[in-house]
């Protein structure tokens, strides 16, 4: 589904991803990790060109989504947009109503008595329903942190996505909701491709198919099997896990 | 002397300033009233003006100001906007961007004599159009656009990035991202522009003097080609018969109309750009 050929990306003469060849399977959850600053955010936004309006960016070789070649010159880039679709850090809701949020991708390709259908549809699909249903009207500014996230998955998963990057979604959301979205990421897997980035290996773990590491720019498979430390993995022994890296 | 007292004498000092400038303003604001005031009489807005301005009221100066203004605006704006969207939305090189944004800078400082001759020696001259509203609206679109092009640009700058990219991540085509999330979130902060350079405009005489504006014999314009009565126009004629108390008069009233027309604009200008923080900060 998603495939890196000698891929490489830098702003300006910073290199960020170096020469990565990789590929992930469909209906997968993968997660990656990696420091602050190591290039998670970067490889994510590749896959749907949200760099393009960064003048100093630059990339070499080819990244595939189901077969198109994302920065071939040509390729309808809104098309893949809405075909690879991606939660950030931080939940952006617009400053509307709560159903004018959940459509907002897609309001001018359906029409407007399908509306209700299509909100109830994915607000369910993101467990919101139930707690939003008397409240559609309000401003969607009013939900709490982890509400507003869970929003804006149902916004993204109106406009029909294929692929779902998610940008540690969760690191900015209390436990209860963090608990909400990892629950929800496994009933979307079926249906969905999902690159889930965090900086919390227990998580990577628990939730995903396979875990990644990022490092130096590279993009390695976290293939040693983890012995679970007692207290919360600091990232050096992520690290450890990973092939190659130095004792 | 140590640094607090240094701190405290320059404090001191600009306490001084500040009060000096407060109180000018004042002061002239008390001038305006107290000589404006016995102006004001029952038809003083809604009057023809009579006996060469000095009896009656400036209905049709005030007017030919507003049409002058609204024709300006309907001139600039759409440039003005245009222009900042393909900077902002299209533009992809840096450089250049940087370049036209210092232009703007550049030319919102020039005099705006300048805008007026060179207005006036295009439209009026090289054009032909003559003295008429049309060629003074359009000198005064020339005038204001750096000012409407700076804060429009402020504004849809001001935009949250994140704003932007939701709506990227969304799919939205350039002209929906425009349509969709630009215009609407950064609407008050270009609303605020445009009340700015209306301010502007309507405060400026000398581009306008010679080219649109004529002191009487016309009420509402008949054709492209009439020139309008203003109230800068009519101000600066009637302050010009010095010997003639009910002139001054005149004068000092319609001068009043002008600063409460600005400083309503100028009023409105800030209501919008609070209520602009204030959608940002959500
Ligand atoms: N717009 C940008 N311009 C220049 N450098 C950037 C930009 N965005 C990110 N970077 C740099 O790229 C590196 C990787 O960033 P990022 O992908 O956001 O890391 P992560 O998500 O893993 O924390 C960082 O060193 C960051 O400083
Ligand atoms: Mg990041």
């Amino acid at each position: 589904m998603i495939q890196f050929k000698n891929f490489s990306a830098a702003f300006g003469e910073r290199k960020i991803l170096q020469e990565l060849t990789f590929s992930l399977p469909a209906n997968s959850i993968t997660s990656i990790i990696g420091a602050s600053g190591s290039g998670k955010t970067t490889l994510l936004r590749v896959l749907c060109r949200m760099n393009d309006r960064i003048e100093n960016f630059r990339i070499e070789g080819s990244v595939f989504v189901d077969g198109m070649d994302v920065y071939r010159p040509g390729t309808d880039v809104y098309a893949l947009r809405r075909k690879v679709g991606m939660i950030f850090q931080k939940p952006c809701v617009f400053p509307k109503n709560i159903i004018d949020n959940v459509i907002f991708g897609v309001r001018k390709k359906i029409s407007k008595k399908d509306y209700p259908d299509v909100a109830e549809k994915v607000l369910r699909e993101v467990f919101l329903w139930e707690e939003v249903k008397d409240r559609l009207g309000e401003k969607a500014t009013t939900l709490s942190q982890g509400q507003q996230q869970r929003l804006t998955l149902a916004r993204t998963l109106a406009v029909g996505p294929e692929v779902l990057l998610m940008d540690e979604p969760t690191s900015s959301l209390d436990p209860k909701s963090t608990a909400a979205i990892e629950k929800l990421v496994q009933s979307l897997k079926n249906r969905h491709t999902i690159l889930w980035v965090t900086h919390q290996h227990d998580q990577a773990q628990s939730i995903a198919d396979q875990v990644l590491v990022i490092e130096k720019g590279q993009v390695l498979p976290l293939s040693v099997p983890i012995v679970r430390p007692a207290k919360p993995a600091s990232f050096t022994s992520v690290l450890q896990n990973v092939q190659g890296y130095p004792e | 002397m140590n640094a607090i007292t240094a701190e405290k004498m320059v404090l001191a000092f600009i306490g001084c300033v500040t009060f000096l400038i407060v109180a000018l303003l004042f002061s002239i604001l008390a001038i305006m009233f107290i000589k404006g005031l016995p102006a004001m009489h029952g038809g003083f807005l809604f009057d023809e003006s009579r006996d060469f301005g000095r009896a009656g009221g400036i209905f049709y100066q005030s007017a030919g100001t507003l049409i002058l203004m609204g024709v300006t605006v309907l001139w600039s704006l759409p440039v003005a906007l245009g222009s900042v969207l393909f900077q902002t939305e299209y533009l992809e090189s840096g450089k250049f961007k940087t370049f036209l944004t210092q232009l703007t800078y550049i030319l919102n400082a020039t005099p705006t004599i300048l805008f007026g001759l060179v207005g006036y020696l295009f439209f009026g001259v090289y054009l032909e159009a003559g003295v008429s509203w049309v060629t003074g609206s359009l000198i005064l679109a020339v005038m204001i656009l750096p000012t409407l092009q700076v804060s429009i640009r402020e504004a849809v700058e001001a935009l949250p990035e994140k704003y932007r990219e939701a709506g990227m991540a969304l799919g939205l085509s350039r002209p929906a991202q425009i349509w969709r999330i630009i215009l609407p979130q950064s609407f008050y902060g270009m609303v605020t522009g445009v009340l700015l350079g209306l301010a502007r405009a309507a405060g400026e005489t000398a581009a306008i003097m010679f080219t649109a504006t004529t002191f009487s014999g016309i009420r509402f314009p008949q054709s492209f080609s009439d020139p309008v009565p203003t109230l800068q126009t009519h101000i600066l004629v009637l302050a010009q018969e010095a010997a003639n108390p009910e002139s001054i008069a005149q004068a000092w009233g319609a001068g009043l109309v002008l600063l409460g027309l600005v400083f309503l604009l100028t009023l409105a200008a800030w209501a919008f750009r609070t209520r602009m923080v204030m959608e940002s900060e959500l």
